[in-house]
């Protein structure tokens, strides 16, 4: 029953996207986040669906599209260099098999985040980009908002639609979503046009947003928490009020800690002592030896190369005392010394560090350090527009701004640097830029030209007389 | 893979919001012509390139 929904589902949108091809973009994205075949028992899951909507966005936008407005950025040009050095270390990997496995979804999300901008000619489509992938996104954040709320979850036990722990399925990573989206969520619902402004929309975008800040409680991601600080932090700058509301948020936030999970808080705690937690002398330790393995191959393993890794590290002082209390001998060797391997990297950083080398970490710095200040550019000339067809760009391009950091704080601690929803996030970045570049250049009027028109016959009758 | 339940109940539920949401969004979509193609932006009201600023505001008169 529940695959013959679905593939009904797919089929209306489908269909409908034969109208407006533009429209299988969408249907793409929301394929690639939702992963209906994923959903499904049976019928949609021995399809390469992903592949065929992938091509008949790429057809629609070929055969159906003005491609006269259609705009090649420098950001897209650095995807391609990056998708090329990422075939290229794939080829030579340390660990061939499972580069090969990660190069199969990475290639996808990257060769999407450089073509979609081509279609995003008008502000509809930015907007409907925006729109379908927080939708997509909160198939699985409301969800996981409610169940956080019926007092479900756990660290690695809340499941949103899908036991799995890959993609936005995976607790941290949804955790950094959610709290990244926000921004759009309040973008959507002030400037939205498919939706325009009215009780039902800010009733819907405030529960969205509730849900979305159960998230990182649910998943009991402490990224998600230190994402919600960067949030906070950020959503003051241009706040009028900003008293008034930090003292709000502040009181909000202490009100909530008597609601939370025990284990949310202990868990949470272990955030101000760093010693205490294991997996952050893992992740020095991965991260020391990732610094190790550039120096000696500076062009990066390929896909996966942390499985190679055999790390060593002390206990630190919490584990020893913890030790003491169960008579065991700290000093002891075995004990004293912890031996691990395949460690993951826990950093997008260090992830694209030791993957790609240094080249593929200053490509992928340009790329995301590089939206984020191209959106401030944005947001600075459009701030003060007395055009009121432009209102909605400045806050649109602090909303990508925002999210753009707060991702950039969140893959401190996660290893998404291929995240194909964060590359979707670039393309918008990207299409947001390159339309408006374009649209700034139909606005201009330049008095030179009409001086040469104006010229131009008195050159003519000067030629005759000659 | 996918849960049984009151959390399926609740998955359902998610599910079926936002997919009503994406299926109106897409409707409304196809019927607006600016999908596709916009009028021509606002004219600036200074001009700018060559020339602009030595003449300024004598090209409005």
């Amino acid at each position: 029953m529940r695959d013959l929904v679905f593939v009904g589902y797919l089929a209306a949108l489908l269909f409908i996207a034969f109208k407006r091809p533009f429209l299988f973009a969408l249907v793409y994205a929301y394929v690639d986040i939702v992963a209906p075949q994923r959903l499904s028992y049976f019928m949609l899951n021995s399809v390469p669906i992903s592949m065929i909507v992938f091509g008949l966005a790429f057809l629609g936008y070929l055969f159906a599209d003005d491609k006269k407005d259609s705009r090649f950025s420098i950001q897209q040009g650095l995807m391609v260099i990056l998708l090329i050095h990422c075939f290229y270390t794939t080829v030579e990997a340390a660990v061939p098999e499972a580069a090969w496995v990660k190069w199969n979804w990475v290639w996808k999300a990257m060769i999407f985040a450089i073509f979609l901008p081509l279609t995003l000619r008008t502000k509809l489509r930015i907007e409907a980009l925006a729109l379908f992938m927080v939708l997509c996104a909160g198939t699985l954040i409301i969800s996981g908002g409610i169940k956080t709320l019926a007092g479900g979850g756990g660290y690695g036990v809340l499941v949103m639609q899908l036991s799995v722990n890959d993609g936005l399925f995976e607790g941290s990573t949804i955790s950094m979503v959610a709290i990244a989206i926000i921004p759009l969520i309040i973008w959507l619902s002030k400037f939205g046009t498919i939706f325009p402004p009215d009780w039902r929309v800010r009733l819907f975008a405030g529960g969205f947003i509730f849900a979305c800040l159960l998230i990182p409680i649910g998943t009991q991601a402490r990224t998600g928490l230190v994402c919600i600080a960067v949030l906070f932090v950020l959503l003051l700058r241009f706040n009028k009020h900003r008293f008034l509301y930090a003292g709000a948020a502040i009181t909000l936030g202490l009100m909530s800690i008597p609601f939370l999970p025990q284990s949310f808080t202990d868990r949470m705690q272990t955030l101000e002592n760093i010693e205490a937690d294991e997996s952050a002398s893992t992740r020095l330790a991965v991260w020391g030896w990732t610094i190790d393995y550039v120096k000696e191959n500076p062009l990066g393993g390929g896909f996966d190369v942390f499985l190679i890794n055999k790390i060593k590290y002390e206990l630190s002082e919490f584990d020893r005392k913890q030790y003491e209390k169960w008579d065991i001998d700290p000093d002891d060797v075995d004990a004293g010394v912890v031996e691990d391997k395949a460690r993951a990297f826990h950093s997008s950083y260090f992830e694209i560090l030791g993957e790609q080398g240094f080249p593929g970490l200053f490509l992928w710095l340009f790329i995301h350090v590089g939206g984020v200040w191209r959106m401030e550019i944005l947001r600075r000339k459009y701030k003060n527009t007395q055009k009121q067809e432009e209102l909605w760009v400045a806050p649109l391009a602090l909303a990508l701004q925002n999210t753009g950091i707060i991702y950039l704080v969140g893959a401190l601690f996660v290893g998404i640097a291929y995240q194909p929803f964060v590359y979707m996030l670039i393309a918008m970045q990207i299409g947001l830029v390159t339309y408006m570049a374009r649209r700034s250049a139909e606005a201009k009027w330049r008095p030179i030209a009409k001086n040469l028109s104006n010229a131009a016959p008195k050159i003519d009758t000067i030629e005759n007389k000659v | 893979m996918i849960g049984d339940g009151p959390g399926s109940m609740i998955d359902n539920f998610a599910l079926a919001l936002t997919h009503g949401l994406l299926l109106i969004a897409a409707w409304r979509l196809i019927n607006r012509p600016d999908l596709d193609q916009e009028d021509p932006p606002e004219k600036d009201k200074r001009p700018s390139g060559f020339g602009a600023q030595k003449n300024g505001a004598d090209w409005d008169a």
